[in-house]
């Protein structure tokens, strides 16, 4: 019990404005000290020096600083503006680059934290000086970024590989159609929401009086070193020359180079963007610090137990049992995070799963599909934390909030898909 | 008051001297990967004490910038009316916040930290992997270390706080950063 | 009513790890059953202390009564705990249970937990581990030359000596760094295991093993915790981990088994190995040299090393006669 007051208590906590990592950290302190005494936080050195080894989200700060250093350098905007220009006088353009961008990126690691704040560095002030809707632009942002989960390689997946005892290399697989899937009815969302209302997402104006064809010769020129970029963090994982942690790495040592080649690089430029890769990356360790303490005091408090016990009490047939475990998964994604969720509560639901005899790939599908919207699902998804830790004051929370949903409501739709109609995604229930 | 100006500015400087740690960290780690893809693909060279060098320094730019982003303001708060408030309600919730989430937080890790490096430092514990780094305690000693950091940075949000209430001064400075900008 | 005993229980492996996960679970069973209900097992897995490779210091330091891990992940905090998981060229898995409860080893091995105020027991065998994935085939030690292999440990120190590049890679990363060649090979434990990584999808020579040939995991208790308990509960469980590491091996034996059915039928790309005489040669003597190494200036790692020699050149006489005599007898009416 205690556990379900600490979160009301730190949902209302939160509302006061106090940086949400201590607020996290803070009551789980509060609450640990009050329930076990203070010698539960003998554990936490264990969990932080976890997080230390961890050198997947090592990532993180790689991808932040490679993020920084385009900003910086105005190579972003460049690419950015010259993929808006080669969709010509579309609205939308710069939209639809952050999303291919995000696919991209996706297909390249699967660490949310590294793609969303690289992309609020890099397209969030690109679209808001082009006249974008702010809670349009955050709402791309943050569904594109956290694409990595779905699309693989996908850490979510290698996770639901290990606790279902799956082969990764079938979750890979079947996740390609899905994800796909997914992409394709995010561009088709803007598409259609800028034919409607062409004022959220204008489009970019035309520079001097270039004909179309000058335009596109430029976009092409500006279009190339960054994607040189992509190429070397793609090519490298794709070719075995680095794993994705390492390639962030050499994305970031390449940026570095454009900025040479550019003739913008100095010592101060990659200073200046190593203090404000620090930054970035405290806000997203902070977060991941709080929120390790919250889980410790919730799971050590009997939290837990009193989950597994609602969970074992679902229904025992097909549709009923998977529509309660799916919406189970989707509350509680608001709520804590992805790995707990994927080692605390998919352990009990498989063994259900199993006994009705559905396809276990299937199943793990749509769990990877649903943990992926519980980045986005305010007020705890994390995908929104990063993205406000990124952006200028200008943007609100609540601009991030209103902005996900339509992009929640797609993923639902996939999820809903996928649900009645898998044949479409090449598999069976 | 001029006492907690000049406390204030102390406490600040520490935690830029730990945001300059952590960036000199970060810029290390990142050709320490760099070199690592390098000498693995090109010179079809590993090693594993180099690897491990990797998340040493990586668990340095968190564990560092953690306490700078606290007094650059740059962890992420919940907006949702936290803007619409005057200086001096911001000011009390900061104080508040520090006193009783940041202190205790950072104390309790201070403490158990602690009794966790001693324990490393006493077993001489070092990598088990070949031609792994030995002496884990001083990576391990880092989180007490910083978790004191942590301590002196909330320290310094009730001396910012103070300077607001009762001098007057506003959030909106630059000592407020409002994100990364 | 007589007193209720609850140990809390930290094991390495996250929750309904196969195998490995069932040991914890089938012990923490049988000593409830067996005490009927006076002492109580509860489990937490990595998932909920987060620290797997912290298990050591959390039942030193009493914050968990029990451990489940293996003695060789402490090598880098007490040097000597690495003798009691398994040794390259060491002993079977049933001349090393001889070992530990007919010739010294669980004397030895306390010995060296006794300063951490700690009891350690066998926990589990994975009978012969498997000498890994490899992308490409070893014919010669030429092959070995700066081959990325994802190692760990005293058997990476031993690659390590005859030119192998031992790489650390996280977990995660481990199937997409093979199956793009960031890594030329794996080691992991044994089919039923390995399966579940897939690597049988992404890399074609599978290793007969060497360095591994039985690796024995522990229970792990703190000494107060222990103390704690009347005599009859501490027999209860005593058999109750006896009895869990002998299951662990026999069902080890079941699901490599199977597994190892499974991957012939639906990988027929998967080829088994052994290594050139060249290489092995060469192993042993690095094997050596490390060994000596260790037991150099250390008199408790001399003993240990001694102790597990002699009893293995003692038992393998019998074994040769025995167990290889009956296997060389069915090979050849086999042919
Ligand atoms: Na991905
Ligand atoms: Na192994």
């Amino acid at each position: 019990m205690i556990g379900i007051v600490m979160f009301v208590v730190a949902l209302l906590m939160l509302m006061f404005g106090f940086p949400v990592a201590f607020t996290f950290g803070g009551l789980a302190l509060l609450f640990g000290v009050f329930a076990e005494g203070m010698d539960l936080f003998a554990f936490m050195p264990f969990r932080i020096m976890s997080i230390m080894q961890n050198t997947v989200l090592m990532a993180i700060p790689l991808f932040i600083f490679m993020g920084i250093v385009l900003q910086k350098t105005k190579l972003a905007e460049q690419l950015l503006e010259s993929m808006g220009r080669l969709f010509g006088g579309l609205p939308g353009g710069l939209a639809m680059s952050t999303i291919i961008v995000g696919a991209l990126l996706a297909a390249s690691t699967g660490v949310v934290g590294a793609s969303v704040v690289a992309m609020g560095l890099i397209s969030l002030p690109v679209m808001l000086a082009h006249g974008y809707d702010k809670k349009l632009s955050c709402g791309t942002i943050c569904a594109s970024g956290t694409l990595g989960q779905i699309v693989p390689p996908s850490i979510i997946l290698i996770i639901l590989g290990d606790v279902l005892g799956l082969p990764v290399g079938d979750l890979f697989r079947a996740a390609v159609i899905p994800g796909a899937v997914l992409i394709g009815l995010y561009l088709g969302y803007i598409i259609i929401l800028t034919l409607l209302k062409p004022n959220m997402a204008p489009p970019m104006k035309r520079i001097n009086d270039d004909t179309r064809s000058q335009e596109i010769v430029k976009a092409l020129i500006a279009i190339i070193p960054p994607l040189a970029l992509i190429a070397i963090v793609l090519g490298s994982i794709f070719t075995g020359i680095a794993t994705p942690t390492e390639s962030a790495a050499l994305g970031g040592v390449g940026a570095l180079g454009l900025a040479v080649a550019y003739r913008q690089f100095s010592f101060k430029l990659m200073w200046q963007s190593a203090q404000d890769t620090v930054k970035v990356t405290a806000m997203v360790f902070a977060i991941l610090l709080g929120a390790t303490a919250f889980s410790m005091t919730f799971s050590y408090t009997g939290g837990d137990y009193i989950l597994e016990e609602f969970l074992l009490s679902l229904p025992g047939e097909k549709w009923g049992f998977l529509i309660f475990a799916m919406l189970v998964i989707l509350i509680l994604g608001f709520f804590i995070d992805f790995v707990e969720i994927s080692f605390i509560i998919v352990p009990i639901l498989a063994p259900v799963a199993e006994a009705l005899g559905l396809n276990m790939l299937w199943f793990a599908i749509l769990i990877a599909m649903n943990l992926q919207t519980s980045f986005l699902t305010p007020p705890f998804g994390f995908a929104l934390f990063y993205l406000k830790g990124v952006s200028p004051p200008a943007v609100r929370t609540t601009d991030i909030y209103t902005g996900v949903m339509p992009f929640i409501g797609l993923q639902i739709l996939v999820l809903v898909m996928l649900f009645i109609f898998p044949g479409w995604f090449g598999m069976s229930s | 008051m001029r006492w907690v100006i000049a406390l204030d500015n102390l406490l600040a400087r520490i935690s830029y001297l730990c945001g300059w740690v952590a960036s000199a960290a970060f810029v290390l780690m990142i050709f320490n990967v760099f070199y690592n893809v390098l000498a693995r693909y090109v010179f079809s060279e590993v090693s594993i004490g180099m690897q491990e060098m990797e998340w040493h320094l990586y668990a340095a730019v968190f564990l560092l910038g953690i306490p700078y982003a606290l007094r650059t303001d740059g962890h992420v708060r919940v907006d949702v009316f936290y803007d619409r408030w005057t200086d001096a309600t911001k000011a009390w919730i900061n104080m508040i916040g520090a006193i009783i989430l940041v202190i205790p937080f950072s104390y309790l890790l201070i403490h158990y930290g602690y009794s966790f490096t001693v324990e490393s430092y006493a077993l001489g514990e070092g990598s088990g992997d070949p031609g792994g780094l030995a002496y884990r305690w001083i990576i391990k000693s880092l989180l007490p270390v910083s978790a004191f950091f942590l301590a002196t940075s909330g320290l310094g949000m009730v001396t910012q706080a103070i300077r607001v209430l009762k001098l007057g001064e506003s959030y909106t400075s630059d000592k407020s950063a409002g994100g990364l900008a | 009513a007589q007193e209720k005993f609850t140990l809390k229980m930290a094991e390495t492996w996250g929750p309904n790890f196969p195998i490995f996960g069932d040991t914890t679970k089938s012990m923490a069973e049988m000593v409830e059953k067996m005490s009927d209900g006076r002492l109580t097992i509860r489990i937490d897995s990595a998932n909920k202390h987060k620290a797997p490779l912290g298990v050591f210091d959390m039942v030193k330091a009493g914050q968990y009564d029990m451990g489940h891990s293996a003695s060789y992940y402490w090598k880098g905090k007490v040097p000597n705990t690495l003798f009691f998981t398994s040794m390259p060229f060491g002993m079977t898995a049933d001349e090393q249970y001889a070992w530990f409860y007919h010739g010294g080893g669980m004397e030895l091995m306390q010995e060296v937990y006794e300063p951490h105020n700690m009891l350690s027991f066998p926990g589990g065998n994975t009978g012969v581990q498997m000498g890994g994935w490899f992308n490409k085939e070893i014919n010669s030690l030429e092959d070995l030359q700066g081959l990325k292999m994802r190692i760990p440990g005293f058997q990476g120190e031993v690659f390590a000596e005859v030119g192998v590049n031992p790489t650390n890679i996280a977990p995660g990363e481990l199937y997409t760094a093979l199956e793009r060649g960031t890594i030329d090979a794996v080691e992991w434990v044994g089919p039923a295991l390995d399966l579940r990584l897939g690597f049988q999808q992404i890399a074609d020579y599978y290793y007969t093993g060497w360095h591994e040939p039985a690796t024995e995991l522990q229970f792990l208790i703190n000494q107060k915790a222990w103390d704690k308990l009347p005599a009859d509960l501490q027999e209860i469980l005593r058999v109750a981990m006896r009895t869990a590491a002998y299951d662990m091996l026999i069902h080890s034996t079941h699901e490599n088994s199977k597994a190892w059915a499974t991957i012939q039928e639906k990988h027929p790309n998967v080829q088994i190995k052994k290594f050139p005489d060249e290489v092995l040669n060469a192993m042993v003597k690095a094997n050596a040299k490390l060994l000596a190494e260790a037991a150099e200036g250390n008199p408790e790692a001399a003993k240990i090393i001694e102790s597990q020699e002699k009893y293995l050149r003692n038992a393998r006489n019998y074994t040769d006669i025995s167990l290889r005599a009956y296997l060389n007898t069915m090979a050849e009416i086999e042919d």
